[in-house]
């Protein structure tokens, strides 16, 4: 799009006009340029200098030792396989909801998300209890360290994003174009061959990279159960920590982001296209046909398989966590739960304080971001939204060294250090919460004719009122969506604010890391399942509040941790 | 409704500003406060602290992290530390980041004399427990497949133990760093370097914490961890796991437990009291409960607790391995590979 001289020229006018525009679209650039940028810049600086000057050192030395080399293999093969199991269960869970007249629907869409709303460690802690020698099923598969048990923790961790993408692009196809299909003669594998598959493509190559992302960048589940097997981010976090080497860490940290970022805009491209969407984009009156039994039952065995794998990792936690001492002793007991809360409760104190100050600012700032956004035209539009959704494609360990590396100092930015307060937490999680927010605002902005939000300006309303009257109480779903997610991000991330924390401020997710760190399991379970609680309640808070407005909160928008 | 939102609309516009100009306020109230890192355990940390809380009414802000990473954060915040004291962690960190610079000497008001292997000649540390190196070796493991406890460094490397050995990064833990030192001592590095080499096929996993193992191998996790004696007496033995603990009999490393004031720290007189509190008495009796061994005579010695006297040790001069630390740490990895 190339706009001539004068209308740019008129487009700077018209913001001149509305000072409340202008002076927001100035604060948000400030804010992203500090809190998102300038952080990732930073983390890009160290690695490439070395005393003050422009080096390539760092990298060279990297890219020669077989130990910087082989997490970065190591990452990638996990990141490949686990996206790849975890896309074609996600597609099958997804075509069970979305094709098949399966009973229990509801049921099974919930056990499938639940792990996105537990911290992603939880299922690398069950595992142990599981599948460690000390576990019920010891030696089940052999040796839990390393890629097979992070491959499974990863799919059942992940498999929800993937499911959650697909069940979107399945519902988006049309049944009725099946129907036309089958009443013409076409068999069950032709239908599936020649329709769904290619209409969903786009759709699954795009789930494939979502959950690569997350595999990539996760963090709990390496820390806890990677055995000999080292990964990236993993690697960067103890280069940093102990080898006290924030150089290579961040040269570490660059080389986990190339191929994050890489990702995710190939998956945005692919998703910007929309070509497979079939025209009505709603499902229409054709209903779902009986199956055929052997379609019907291996699809509804992996179902019920994978619903009970969920519900056995976190079964399991529940029974850890009442156990006297973990693979010795197994007498009933309330001890764990009274030593993780006596230990415990500061922590808890500070995670559900941070998660209260971020929640509401995510909710509106993303809100506010999604409308002008979607709704202004202004100069630097583009970069707001790139910027804005940057934190998304950056793994946590990236933004947690870019954040100890930009604040700990005064700087341009910031006139004070940020070190060691909640604000370094809270600016973070902020930040890191955004995107999906902006995403969620900008899907729900597009579906409401611009022309409503037009009269109330032609009536002589200012942008301002426009938007508080009129846009805001009709995406009021999304904003909810944003406020849930933001809440059980703030209360579930690790990877990124495990570099923030700090005597003050301290986080419930770092003390479990601790507790498992430790090897004592039980307390880790009690403290996660009080965790998992604490995020259950305030998901059905938020849900009846939303309903209580009239219309449902999306769940499906909820995104896993990066 | 719609005022609700106008109002969180605007409530949020007006707190979103002032909130970046607060953050420095933080930290000011009217009682006592230090801010401090530890690498002892939450638990046993918030023992001492409570103790302390009690006798001064100072209220402590702990954050818990290995020595390794309190090193790290402490270079990373030299310009602003996030703290004003580091309790715990073996002295040879506390000896890499003394030769960066990064601590402030301090000699404690003490009743009794420091001995020389408890300070750094300028005080910038001081050393307020002793611990000494040993094996954990889970009974079960032994009973099955018919074997006995390791008792030397030489018999970690036979075959039996193959992948059923744990312990953490030389780089990461000060017990697992104290470890290589213990060898390093034995052997000369390149001697260190080479064991280790065959050692390495016998690990199944390095962990980040030195204390891991100790709980992993009375799960069974691993047969064999290798760590400190008041750890593995505390967080294996006596939480009821079945390990039985062995010392190596060419000689075994010790570590002394380093206390010291950081650089640039806000609260250095509340710091100091700490540090003169860690040597009473009172304090050092209650080392009891975790099984380490005092430095002040006049203190209690726990039980079953081992004693640098009881043990064949190697003339470990924490000095000189602390100051190489980067230096072995790298030819380590270098070596080993991880």
């Amino acid at each position: 799009m190339h706009k001539s001289k004068k209308e740019t020229l008129s487009e700077i006018k018209r913001i001149a006009r509305e000072p409340f525009l202008l002076v927001s679209i100035i604060v948000i650039f400030y804010l992203l340029i500090a809190f998102v940028i300038f952080p990732i810049f930073q983390v890009l600086k160290t690695s490439v200098s070395v005393d003050g000057h422009l080096s390539f050192a760092n990298f060279t030395q990297v890219l020669t030792k077989s130990y910087y080399i082989r997490p970065l293999i190591n990452s990638l093969v996990l990141g490949i396989v686990t996206a790849t199991i975890g896309t074609f269960f996600g597609f099958v869970f997804a075509y069970a909801i979305t094709r098949t007249p399966m009973k229990g629907k509801r049921a099974f869409r919930l056990i499938a998300t639940f792990p996105m709303v537990s911290p992603p460690f939880v299922v690398a802690l069950a595992c142990i209890l599981l599948f460690g020698r000390a576990g019920i099923f010891s030696g089940f598969i052999g040796n839990i360290y390393g890629l097979t048990g992070l491959v499974i923790v990863e799919v059942i961790a992940y498999t929800p994003t993937a499911f959650l993408a697909l069940v979107g692009i399945l519902q988006a196809i049309d049944p009725a174009l099946e129907e036309a299909a089958s009443d013409c003669g076409a068999s069950r594998t032709k239908v599936f061959k020649t329709i769904i598959l290619p209409l969903s493509t786009p759709g699954v190559v795009s789930a494939w990279l979502l959950v690569f992302i997350q595999s990539l960048a996760d963090f709990g589940n390496p820390i806890i159960l990677s055995g000999d097997f080292s990964v990236l981010s993993v690697q960067a976090y103890l280069q940093i920590t102990g080898m006290y080497d924030i150089a290579r860490g961040s040269t570490l940290a660059i080389m986990l982001l190339v191929p994050t970022v890489l990702a995710f805009y190939i998956q945005r491209y692919l998703l910007s296209k929309k070509s497979y969407v079939t025209l009505t984009g709603k499902p229409t009156s054709a209903t779902i046909k009986n199956l055929e039994w052997y379609i019907k039952t291996p699809i509804y065995f992996f179902c019920i398989f994978f619903a009970a794998v969920v519900v056995l990792f976190y079964g399991m936690v529940v029974w850890g966590s009442f156990q006297k001492l973990w693979g010795v002793d197994s007498t009933f007991t309330l001890n764990n739960y009274i030593d993780m809360w006596a230990s415990g409760k500061d922590y808890i104190k500070d995670s559900l304080i941070v998660a209260l100050i971020v929640t509401p600012i995510t909710g509106v700032l993303s809100i506010f971001i999604a409308y002008l956004s979607a709704r202004k035209e202004f100069i630097g539009k583009n970069l707001m939204e790139i910027s804005a959704m940057l934190t998304f494609a950056v793994p946590g360990t990236v933004v947690g060294i870019g954040y100890i590396l930009a604040f700990n100092s005064k700087s341009f930015f910031m006139p004070v250090s940020l070190t060691g307060t909640a604000f370094i937490i809270i600016t973070l999680l902020i930040f890191r919460n955004l995107p999906v927010g902006i995403r969620n605002g900008i899907a729900a902005l597009n579906q409401i004719d611009p022309s409503i939000e037009e009269a109330s300006i032609d009536l002589g309303a200012s942008s301002s009122t426009t938007f508080r009257r009129v846009t805001l109480p009709m995406i009021t779903p999304a904003l909810f969506s944003s406020l849930a997610n933001s809440f059980v991000k703030s209360m579930t991330a690790i990877s990124a604010i495990i570099f923030v924390v700090s005597g003050k401020w301290n986080l419930i997710t770092v003390a479990i890391l601790g507790y498992v760190d430790n090897s004592q399991y039980a307390q880790a379970a009690a403290m996660s399942l009080l965790l998992v609680g604490i995020v259950v309640i305030a998901l059905g808070l938020i849900r009846l509040v939303t309903s209580k407005m009239g219309q449902g909160m999306n769940y499906s928008n909820l995104e896993g941790e990066n | 409704m719609k005022k609700l939102f106008t109002a969180i609309i605007i409530a949020s516009m007006l707190t979103i500003t002032p909130c970046f100009s607060q953050g420095t306020n933080e930290g000011e109230s009217k009682k006592k406060t230090l801010n401090m890192y530890t690498a002892l355990d939450s638990e046993e940390a918030k023992y001492y602290l409570d103790a302390f809380e009690k006798e001064t009414g100072i209220e402590v802000n702990e954050v818990r992290m290995s020595a390794g990473e309190v090193a790290a954060r402490i270079e990373a915040e030299r310009n602003n530390p996030g703290a004003s004291i580091w309790f715990g962690g073996s002295n040879t960190d506390h000896i890499s980041a003394a030769s960066k610079g990064l601590l402030e000497p301090y000699k404690p008001n003490t009743s009794f004399e420091l001995i020389d292997i408890l300070h750094a000649p300028d005080y910038e540390w001081s050393g307020f427990y002793t611990g000494i190196i040993g094996f954990c070796t889970n009974t079960n493991y032994l009973k099955e497949h018919n074997l006995e406890a390791p008792t030397s460094w030489a018999d970690l490397l036979k075959p039996e133990f193959e992948g059923e050995i744990e312990m953490a990064y030389p780089y990461t833990s000060g017990t697992a760093y104290t470890t290589f030192g213990t060898l390093i001592e034995l052997y000369g590095l390149d001697g260190a370097l080479d064991w280790w080499k065959k050692f390495d096929k016998n690990i199944h996993q390095y962990t980040k914490s030195g204390t891991a193992c100790i709980a992993r191998a009375g799960l069974g996790e691993c047969a064999v961890g290798i760590g400190f004696s008041h750890d593995i007496l505390t967080k294996g033995i006596q939480n009821g796991y079945p390990l039985v603990m062995t010392f190596p009999e060419e000689g075994s490393g010790y570590e002394v437990g380093g206390i010291s004031l950081i650089k640039g720290g806000k609260e250095t007189e509340e710091a100091k009291i700490f540090f003169d509190w860690v040597f009473t008495v009172e304090a050092q009796n209650l080392f009891v409960k975790y099984n380490r061994i005092p430095v002040n005579p006049d203190a209690t010695v726990a039980e079953g607790a081992i004693k640098l006297t009881d043990i064949n040790l190697v003339n470990y001069d924490a000095i000189a391995l602390g100051e190489a630390k980067e230096a072995n740490v790298k030819a380590w990895r270098d070596t080993i590979g991880k």
